[in-house]
């Protein structure tokens, strides 16, 4: 058979299966609210305690598979490091270096050791976190498979984003004594613009909290309320056709948001980094 | 237009023209990014740090539309 006559054949038979696809009739019409998918329903309720309410949800359960997985993680690759190293503990050495010297290295002037590890641990901590949160695991409604990460939860983000408020300027102060306050508004300013400038880096000190959580909150919500909207409209449209084209397309979007996690784990460490940096060397 | 349909427009158009101004920042930015590594490729690791710094700033104004939409949608 010639290529052309197999081509003549080919065609047809795709083409017809696209349009079989496009008029077949679909499934039953689900109900799908993709706010839902990032409720916080308790898994296992608990008593709580005063204010404090104990039951273990969604979060929580991403939290300690994060924990722990990142735990086993360090553990088997400290334990058989290797002089010559496999694959595996290769991509963890690019990723300790690129904290070291691509974060840490890249944009503190001095305290480099004393902060590498806390910077090196949200990095790995986020990286794992948003990693953790791209595969279906079985804790959504009625224990069915879904999408979820810690890092998608305003309050995790958050905590973290306080952890390197706190230690910022703690940093600050423990190095530059009192006058760390002194030093925001710079010295050479006139007595009244002085003031000004201070509440205005004030405030930027404060919103750099909002940032800082919001930013990484915001890009992990957006990347699985799409890659949720993606898969519900096969439910929605109830035809093959779409279905094929949109789970195609959400298999892009997955490698994007692959992308997105090492970036989002990226630019928070780098901006902790900066933030500690800017607190350890102060501009006079 | 009743308060719901209001309130579904506004987070539309919140997201929308709030992902504009940073789009065409994040485009100037990177594509200036690239222009420095092009012309002194020995600098690109300094640059390339610099830049995702302020990619992280830049961003930051679109989600803030995003939570605004959000808060639109979901609290308002």
């Amino acid at each position: 058979m010639s290529r052309r006559l197999r081509l003549l054949l080919v065609v047809p038979v795709v083409l017809a299966g696209l349009v079989a696809l496009a008029v077949l009739p679909g499934g039953e019409r689900h109900e799908f609210e993709v706010a839902k998918e990032f409720e916080l329903e308790p898994l296992v309720e608990l008593p709580s305690l005063g204010p404090v309410d104990l039951s273990i949800n969604k979060a929580v359960v991403y939290l300690w598979i994060t924990t722990g997985l990142l735990t086993v993680l360090a553990l088997a690759v400290s334990r058989s490091l290797r002089l010559a190293p496999g694959r595996f503990q290769a991509l963890v050495e690019m990723l300790y270096e690129l904290a070291r010297d691509g974060i840490v290295g890249g944009v503190m002037k001095s305290g480099r050791a004393t902060w590498f590890p806390y910077i090196g641990s949200v990095f790995f901590f986020v990286l794992v976190s948003n990693l953790v949160g791209l595969l279906p695991l079985p804790f959504g409604e009625h224990w069915q498979p879904s999408y979820y990460a810690a890092t998608a939860n305003l309050y995790v983000t958050l905590t973290l984003a306080l952890f390197t408020f706190v230690l910022t300027h703690y940093a600050g102060l423990r190095k530059n004594g009192l006058r760390y306050f002194v030093n925001w508004a710079p010295a050479a300013a006139p007595p009244v613009l002085k003031q000004l400038i201070w509440v205005i880096h004030l405030v930027s000190e404060l919103f750099r909290l909002v940032s800082l959580s919001v930013r990484l909150f915001a890009n992990m919500l957006a990347g699985h309320a799409i890659l949720a909207v993606f898969f519900a409209m096969a439910l929605i449209f109830q035809n093959y056709l779409a279905a094929l084209v949109l789970q195609g397309a959400s298999v892009l979007i997955y490698l994007f948001e692959i992308f997105v996690a090492f970036i989002q784990a990226f630019i928070f460490a780098i901006l902790s980094a900066v933030y500690i940096g800017g607190a350890l060397d102060q501009e006079h | 237009m009743d308060a719901e349909a209001a309130k579904l427009l506004g987070a539309g158009i919140a997201m929308g023209v709030g992902a504009l101004g940073p789009g065409l920042g994040l485009g100037l930015m990177i594509g200036k990014a690239f222009e420095g590594i092009a012309r002194q490729p020995e600098m690109a690791n300094d640059i390339r740090t610099n830049m995702f710094i302020g990619i992280g700033v830049t961003e930051a104004v679109a989600l803030y539309a995003f939570v605004v939409a959000l808060i639109l949608i979901f609290v308002a």
